[in-house]
């Protein structure tokens, strides 16, 4: 297993005592979203609980002192880093494969068309809310630690996306008028990303490497 | 690099703030002892720890750890267990969980063992780590240390807040961990009694530098408390009086061995303990007695 993998699995252990208020969440979310159109199922999803669950890790080890455990374990600094970014992309993974089969679902249920292209959109546009949230909230996390810049973490991407949903009028349906453009949004995404892990490791002067 | 040391730092400096930094930190210990790191709170003990274990960087110097550079390859990690004065897991991990989270990191780690220490430490692995007292979260992190079978373990305070039969505990489990030659121990103290115990060499660190270092027998044997009456002590030349405290019946400080010689009169000259040449030496930065005058 590699150093990232260890490391995203030393997050998934992190959070794992807290799965029972997770799938609470998780339950309301899906009790609130089920009578919406089921092409924001998933949107929503990533936006409601992939960020928080991803960026859970952080509350713990300021809570737990974690960061000392990690600069004890036989672990490259990097891969901490990696893993944090590892672990938040197995939560969208996640979001996104069970959110999926959600949609499916309450389509079939309230007989709502949904087809293959709204389906891609919808989950493009979840890609690039995760993309906001993670890209923004990780590096200010691992400078700072989260007690520090929490509320300023939580509300700076939330604000990001939806003053872009607001001023581009965004919804599935005018998303879906940029079809020919998901690859590349997939790819701005996967950019923007590797963007801010870079800044994170730039910016992570609290640590020898 | 050598093996024969379990570590060694030469002429280490470290700024950490603008008041106080550690300047030209030199020390060693050979493998298979146990050292003490002894000082007042803020003497500079913790970062001595930390620079020591790569977890910050130094400015100046060099250290050595179990035969490689410091910072090195984080496969020298495997070979060295830390318990710190708090415990840095989570604290709603089960013991249990609390292996099955560290076993992947370790590449010797020996699951009978963790769980037969944390037998004989008498913790159930289904408690929790917030439902420990300080004591067994002190054996928690020295069962953890041990089932990966570190070479070097590194305590930052370990029998603060410990009760005496805990203290005693802790420090069997230490002298145990020795039996093998190849294991050594550095831990940082202000509790100077658990040093007349288990401690090989002592290392006495104030303001950020090292006042002395060399084994028990011979930090004892540098010093002398000297006693004498309220304005006794005043006028003695070539004399450093160190740590002087003085009453209305009396004065007392600490002087090196060499210079005790010096004295004469009605001044009492015994020899000291690690706690009293800890505590003068902590209680004020040495001073010449021909300045005062």
């Amino acid at each position: 297993m590699s150093a990232v993998a260890r490391m995203v699995l030393l997050d998934a252990r992190t959070v794992a005592p807290y799965k029972i208020q997770g799938l609470v969440v998780f339950a309301v979310c899906v009790a609130v979203l089920s009578g919406n159109n089921p092409a924001v199922v998933v949107p929503a999803l990533v936006l409601l609980l992939t960020s928080v669950v991803s960026a859970y890790p952080f509350v713990i080890a300021d809570k737990a002192r974690l960061e000392t455990l990690y600069a004890v374990l036989p672990l490259p600094r990097r891969a901490v880093l990696a893993g944090h970014y590892g672990w938040a992309l197995t939560c969208f993974a996640a979001t996104v494969t069970v959110g999926t089969a959600l949609s499916l679902v309450i389509a079939r249920v309230r007989s709502v068309p949904f087809g293959g292209h709204t389906l891609l959109t919808s989950l493009t546009l979840s890609w690039e809310i995760f993309v906001i949230s993670i890209a923004v909230q990780f590096p200010l996390f691992i400078r700072f630690g989260y007690s520090r810049i929490s509320v300023l973490c939580t509300f700076l991407p939330l604000a990001l996306i939806m003053m872009a949903v607001t001023r581009l009028h965004l919804t599935i349906v005018t998303f879906a008028a940029l079809l020919k453009w998901l690859p590349l949004l997939w790819v701005a995404g996967a950019v923007v990303l590797a963007a801010s892990v870079t800044v994170a490791i730039a910016t992570d002067r609290r640590h020898v490497p | 690099m050598s093996t024969d040391k379990a570590f060694a730092l030469r002429g280490v400096g470290a700024a950490v703030s603008g008041a106080f930094a550690l300047r030209d930190v030199s020390f060693e210990l050979p493998t298979g002892y146990v050292m003490g790191l002894i000082g007042a709170n803020g003497a500079g003990k913790t970062t001595i720890l930390r620079c020591l274990l790569g977890m910050r960087r130094f400015d100046a110097g060099e250290i050595e750890l179990l035969g490689r550079p410091v910072p090195g390859p984080v496969a020298l990690r495997q070979d060295v267990g830390v318990v710190l004065d708090h415990t840095s897991l989570v604290g709603d991990w089960r013991l249990s969980g609390v292996e099955r989270t560290l076993r992947p990191f370790y590449d010797r780690w020996d699951g009978a063992r963790y769980r037969r220490l944390l037998d004989e430490f008498g913790l159930d692995l289904r408690a929790r780590v917030k439902d420990l007292s300080r004591g067994m979260a002190v054996k928690l992190m020295i069962a953890v240390a041990l089932s990966h079978r570190a070479r070097l373990l590194v305590f930052d305070e370990p029998t603060s807040g410990l009760d005496p039969v805990a203290r005693d505990e802790l420090l069997g489990i230490i002298g145990d961990y020795l039996v093998d030659e190849g294991h050594s121990v550095l831990f940082s103290t202000h509790i100077t009694a658990d040093l007349d115990r288990i401690g090989d060499y002592v290392t006495l660190v104030h303001g950020g530098r090292i006042v002395r270092t060399g084994t028990r027998d011979e930090l004892l044997e540098a010093y002398r408390i000297v006693r004498a009456g309220p304005d006794e002590l005043t006028g003695l030349i070539g004399v450093e009086l160190i740590g002087v405290r003085q009453n209305s019946i009396g004065a007392q400080a600490l002087v090196r061995t060499e210079e005790a010689d010096l004295i004469g009169g009605h001044v009492l000259i015994e020899a000291p303990t690690l706690e009293e040449i800890a505590v003068h030496i902590g209680a004020r930065a040495p001073r010449r007695n021909r300045e005062m005058a």
